[in-house]
């Protein structure tokens, strides 16, 4: 068993974050990591197909940022990989770096559904 | 107290509510921005934050950006800004700094160090806020305070002063006008000498030749 895509720690301290008689901080941040990461790697991707390396610098840090404040390492350290190719300018293998940015992401919603309501 | 107002404006939106989250169980009242554009509107108004914890890299106006325009808007009680930047980034710090931050902390954010740090711009907006209050105290009390400089018109032998309003004034009540001052009078050696010694010799002769007179 290899270890957990998102890290106990980091949920652990979200899932304090709840002020009394407020809905669960960690359910609505998780939730919002699985529905706002999946348009914004669209957004890379596209930003990669046209060549655009600004573009493709500013989306991949900013879903590194989404990425660590949930704690998943894997896809953190997937991103910072694609943002550096963007910062220099040089998005050879770039295309790589997006495909293993999505295996990650899936790694990571899956071990974020673990933690969220069951709504059948 | 009122919590203190905290902007917390980043374009990833999960960052966003990690931090805003964070802060207000740290007892801040937090107001979010999506963009660099939301957070100079929030930072340029009527009520604007006392702390402000700003993405380095966002759309529209990004953090350094955001930091000129606000320091170049002079105020006695600046905004308090921490920019949160990424962990690799050493030189995006020394840049924020020099253009007017005032700290920094690395994404993502450790919830207790970020606390930390905004507890320090707290104290500090404290101590901004307490000063300011004083110098305008200062100045008030300053602009009620009557002045006394300048050149005196006074006439050579009865020492009157004229006043603004061209009227002879005797100088203890140009004085006590002016600085609030106020006289007990007295005289000095010389001026005993030369008035009150004569004038007592004068009247002990007038006792004196009452008595012969009177014959007693």
């Amino acid at each position: 068993m290899s270890e957990p895509a998102l890290d106990r720690s980091v949920i652990d301290v979200l899932r304090q974050l709840t002020p009394p008689g407020e809905p669960d901080v960690l359910v609505e941040i998780l939730t919002l990591f699985l529905q706002d990461v999946p348009t914004r790697i669209a957004a890379l991707q596209n930003a990669v197909g046209s060549g655009d390396a600004d573009g493709v610098h500013r989306a991949a840090h900013s879903l590194k940022g989404s990425a660590g404040n949930v704690g998943a390492k894997g896809l953190q350290e997937a991103c910072r990989v694609v943002e550096e190719m963007g910062r220099t300018k040089n998005l050879d293998g770039a295309s790589d770096g997006v495909a293993h940015i999505v295996r990650e992401f899936q790694r990571a919603a899956a071990d974020a559904e673990t933690y969220l309501p069951k709504t059948s | 107290m009122a919590p203190l107002h905290v902007l917390v404006a980043d374009d990833d939106s999960v960052s966003r509510i990690v931090v805003a989250a964070i802060l207000k169980k740290a007892g801040y009242a937090v107001v979010m921005a999506k963009d660099g554009h939301e957070a100079w509107a929030h930072l340029s108004g009527d009520t604007p934050p006392a702390i402000a914890v700003l993405d380095w890299m966002m759309p529209g106006l990004d953090g350094p950006e955001i930091l000129t325009r606000l320091r170049q808007t002079g105020t006695s009680t600046p905004v308090y800004v921490i920019l949160v930047t990424s962990r690799d980034s050493s030189d995006d710090i020394v840049t924020g700094l020099k253009a007017g931050a005032n700290d920094y902390v690395t994404k993502p954010a450790n919830p207790d160090e970020l606390v930390a740090r905004v507890n320090v711009g707290a104290r500090v907006v404290d101590l901004q806020r307490a000063l300011a209050d004083r110098v305008r105290s200062l100045e008030e009390a300053l602009s009620n305070v009557k002045t006394l400089q300048g050149l005196l018109p006074m006439c050579s032998y009865c020492k009157a002063i004229r006043d603004d309003r061209n009227y002879w004034q005797r100088v203890e009540t140009y004085l006590h006008d002016h600085s609030g001052v106020q006289f007990s009078h007295s005289y000095c050696p010389t001026c005993y000498e030369r008035y009150v010694r004569p004038e007592l010799e004068a009247a002990e002769q007038v006792i004196e030749g009452t008595r012969r007179q009177t014959g007693r």
